[in-house]
């Protein structure tokens, strides 16, 4: 149905609210109209496709490397070559977001072909072509193998000395030579320290001042917001993972399965879980953000499974899973095929909030400094100011947590109150 | 009911039990060397003082024993070959491996001890000399006996003249030691002494099945830990010494109040706050308090708890915005003050943390508030009281309030656990010397018994904490039996 060019022109020109043609379209586009009509939600979720652009783009608004350098020798372009720099951009989130920088455009154009080839240029089609581009990115990062993971060259990642091209403008301009050259909006690497400049306040050259190291706040702000996201995204996605399968396993199954399953769940809501996260995190020498996502991850699967698991001792005896035992389809089949999709919903919401809450344990990790020291964390800077007593050190990564935060919580509630009318009247 | 109730008090063994099981794991398989800062692995190994002191604490702790499973009587010789070989050191082993080799020797004491001699054998025959010579040093090393019951203060007599026997049998075994630049014959004399010392005791180091079964079971540090657990002895910090169950308790007193006040207030507001924003239902006013608590809600602790730092307290730029002390639970002269004074004294410390502990708890439950007396105002029976002519304030107040307090009411027990973790970061940023700051510090140093404490007391309280609510569920409210 959801394949029918027709279809789906009906539900473009759809009234707003009335029953009758709400009949005409399926579960997920109702509930995507009534969350069109929530105002915040819509704000929420513009608000998150904004923090996603910022993360992508983020060297084009703060990085010292020019796009485009002559200083007599010939045009060069640093900035291309530079986001795969090791010493540039020391955490491998940062390749992730880099390469899909570069990638852009050429997906842009993909999608462009691809979609008149269908010859449908709707926007039904865009998220399942976001979908498919960002699997794709994520397989090819994996097969060559962003960090220590897996032990193979990645040919991506190089380190290669760092020429900080700004001061190297100075000086050439000092000595009388020309340079033309075009550097991004602001031209600070948040990584790039200054001993010299530590803890200054807001000015024209930062912005947002600079940290007890000298780095440039606005540079970290920026490059935190790919921290912050990643985190949320990756952990929440491995808990709802190991959360579907054990919760479906859970319900389906029931007997034996059930039991062991719920079991452990008992035992893991009852595990003192920030404790747990606090001494995973301070015991592991050379953390990374990785470690930071998996030991969330691995802490808070249980509501997720308990929700599915409900869900499902629910949906198996309906009709239509009758239906689908009756024609001898696999279990696996039933289980993923059929009866997921009809109980993923309650666990969509459950997700949402969890992003918020998980790049809230982030950000308090690092705030009491056992988070990745090398990712440009909101809760580091936070801490910074708080140990200076400095207050623009802490208006900004406070702000930009709450501000992500409360974002997702919008939406969350948001798709709460679409996936569930009842409740809201 | 009381069926129901012991039935899950005897469910909640096995759950307390699992989960000690994993944290115990979780705890000693990561790596580092407790009661140290993380870093420090080499530091002060050199010196024969230091290294000695630490083998006593490794003894003290069981940090010598396997986690889990004891299976240090099925070594072979090759493991301990290999074992000599890293500690030796040479060319390529690093001097982390070299280090972590010289341990693990240590930690196999008398296990290892025929497989060394063995190997001294061999090294001798095949003249691989300074093999050899290690093979000796930590010879010497396994050989001794630990004392028995020795961290015990008041030994009885048996106890304190076998320990007399073993005190004096290992000073013998310490006597039988060369310099590694001692001549050969000096050394060969001592060699020889080894061989002569361990002929008769050949059988004290073969284990019989029983023995073996003993030994897997309950030479570890997890049995040995339970052990002690089972008499209510959570150890001593590795840190300071002292018994980690009467810190506890004296740190309990800054985070219980800290957490038991900041609940009451919490409901206290939360409440009325919420029973106004249903009643006003669309107003103006219930928008502008859901939005606020939508974003007290998604406000980050730490950040406002530094906020207020950095306006209210003492170290304020403001001059007449320093209202607040910048940490601390009380002033230094507390010992001197009245008894008014010295509630003023620890209220003028808490007003900041408790705001910043109360405000998000305080957001969630007036959002619950509110929506369960919206649920409830919809029901038949508080139209029927509209209907019936009652006063407005007497509906809401009489009819609605009572089920629309339900769900707040039962969410307390559940509340408990969570805002005594909530209030580690609080008690860190304040620097209020309870629990919560105590466990940072445990956790920055790997006080592994001041960790096992704190969590298993957390798991206590959240397991009673499920308990109470499914029970309050049931007291409040008669559709729920449970059987």
């Amino acid at each position: 149905m959801s394949n029918n060019p027709q279809q789906l022109s009906v539900i473009g020109t759809l009234p707003k609210g009335t029953a009758s043609d709400l009949d005409l379209i399926s579960y997920w586009e109702s509930v995507w109209l009534r969350l069109c009509r929530n105002r915040l939600a819509m704000f929420g979720l513009w608000c998150i496709a904004g923090l996603c652009l910022l993360a992508v783009g983020a060297p084009l608004l703060s990085l010292n490397q020019p796009l485009y350098w002559n200083a007599g020798q010939g045009a060069q372009f640093p900035w291309l070559w530079s986001l795969f720099n090791r010493l540039l951009f020391e955490n491998s989130v940062d390749l992730f977001f880099n390469t899909i920088l570069v990638a852009l455009p050429l997906w842009t154009l993909g999608y462009l072909l691809w979609a008149k080839k269908r010859r449908l240029l709707s926007r039904k089609l865009l998220p399942k072509y976001l979908m498919m581009a960002l699997g794709f990115h994520v397989a090819l990062l994996c097969a060559l193998g962003p960090s220590r993971f897996i032990f193979v060259d990645n040919p991506l990642y190089v380190t290669r000395p760092v020429l900080n091209y700004r001061v190297e403008e100075q000086r050439l301009h000092g000595a009388g030579q020309a340079v033309s050259s075009v550097f991004p909006m602001r031209e600070w690497s948040y990584r790039e320290t200054d001993p010299a400049q530590s803890v200054q306040g807001p000015s024209a050259e930062h912005w947002l001042g600079t940290d007890t190291e000298g780095r440039d706040v606005f540079a970290r702000m920026l490059y935190g917001t790919r921290i912050s996201l990643t985190i949320g995204v990756v952990a929440v996605l491995l808990y709802v993972g190991i959360g579907v399968v054990l919760g479906a396993l859970a319900g389906y199954f029931g007997g034996w399965v059930d039991n062991v399953i719920s079991r452990a769940i008992e035992v893991m809501i009852c595990f003192p879980s920030f404790f747990l996260i606090l001494t995973l995190a301070a015991l592991i020498e050379e953390r990374s953000i990785f470690h930071v996502m998996i030991i969330i991850g691995v802490t808070s699967w249980t509501g997720v499974a308990r929700l599915i698991r409900a869900e499902f001792l629910k949906q198996k005896n309906l009709d239509y899973a009758q239906a689908a035992v009756a024609l001898g389809l696999s279990q696996t089949r039933i289980i993923f095929r059929h009866l997921l999709p009809n109980s993923i919903a309650p666990v969509l919401v459950t997700a949402t909030f969890g992003i918020a809450s998980a790049i809230l344990i982030e950000s308090s990790l690092s705030f009491l400094g056992i988070g990745d020291v090398t990712a440009a964390s909101w809760g580091q800077t936070l801490n910074a100011g708080r140990l200076e007593q400095k207050l623009w050190l802490v208006l900004a990564p406070g702000f930009a947590i709450f501000f992500v935060v409360s974002v997702f919580n919008l939406v969350g509630e948001g798709l709460r109150d679409a996936l569930d009318p009842k409740l809201k009247s | 009911m009381r069926a129901y109730i012991i039935r899950r008090l005897l469910l909640m063994i096995p759950t307390f039990i699992g989960i000690s099981l994993m944290l115990f794991v979780v705890l000693n398989v990561a790596p580092g060397r407790p009661g140290k800062q993380a870093g420090d692995v080499a530091a002060d190994s050199r010196k024969e003082g230091t290294q000695e002191s630490y083998r006593i604490f490794r003894e003290q702790f069981n940090l010598d024993k396997p986690v889990l499973f004891n299976t240090l009587f099925a070594l072979q010789q090759s493991d301990i070959e290999r074992a000599v070989h890293a500690a030796f050191g040479g060319e390529h082993i690093s001097p982390r491996e070299r280090i972590l080799a010289q341990q693990k020797l240590e930690d196999y004491g008398a296990f290892a001890v025929p497989h060394l001699v063995a190997l001294t054998r061999d090294y001798d025959a095949r003249k691989e000399l300074q093999l050899r010579d290690t093979a000796v040093y930590f010879l010497r090393l396994a050989a001794r006996q630990p004392l028995i019951d020795q961290f015990n203060p008041h030994p009885s007599v048996q106890v304190r003249a076998e320990n007399t026997r073993i005190d004096r049998e290992n000073g013998e075994i310490n006597a039988m030691r060369y310099a590694f630049d001692a001549p050969e014959d000096q050394k060969q004399a001592v060699i020889a002494a080894w061989y002569k010392w361990f002929e008769p005791k050949v059988g004290r180091f073969s284990y019989s099945f029983a023995q073996k079964v003993d030994i897997f079971f309950f030479e570890t540090r997890f049995a040995k830990y339970w052990s002690n657990l089972l008499r209510l002895d959570f150890g001593v910090s590795l840190v300071s010494r002292e018994p980690v169950v009467a810190t506890l308790i004296s740190k309990l007193k800054y985070s219980l109040s800290l957490s038991v006040l900041s609940l009451i207030l919490a409901y206290v507001i939360a409440i009325p706050l919420g029973i106004f924003s249903a009643v006003k239902k669309g107003t103006k006013a219930d928008k502008s308090v859901t939005v606020l608590l939508f974003m007290l809600y998604s406000l980050p602790s730490f950040f406002v708890a530094t906020l207020v730092l950095i306006f209210f307290s003492q170290g304020s730029d403001t001059q007449w915005l320093r209202w607040f002390p910048t940490g601390g639970f009380q002033s230094r002269d507390f010992s001197d003050l009245t008894v008014i004074g010295k509630i003023k004294d620890v209220s003028w410390h808490l007003v900041l943390p408790l705001i910043c502990l109360t405000y998000g708890s305080l957001a969630a439950l007036s959002r619950y508030m509110r929506s369960g007396l919206l649920e409830v105002l919809q029901a038949d029976y508080v139209r029927t009281a509209r209907a019936k002519g009652l006063p407005e304030s007497s509906v809401i107040g009489k009819h609605a309030l009572r089920n629309g307090l339900l769900p707040i009411l039962t969410l307390l027990a559940g509340l408990l656990p969570a805002v005594l973790g909530g209030s580690v970061i609080i008690e860190y940023i304040f620097g209020i010397p309870g629990m919560g700051l105590w466990t940072i510090d445990a956790i920055y140093q790997r006080d592994y018994n001041v960790i096992m404490a704190v969590e298993l007391l957390s798991t206590v309280l959240v397991l009673v904490g499920i308990l109470l609510t499914d029970l309050s569920y049931a007291l409040v409210d008669p559709r729920i039996r449970y059987s």
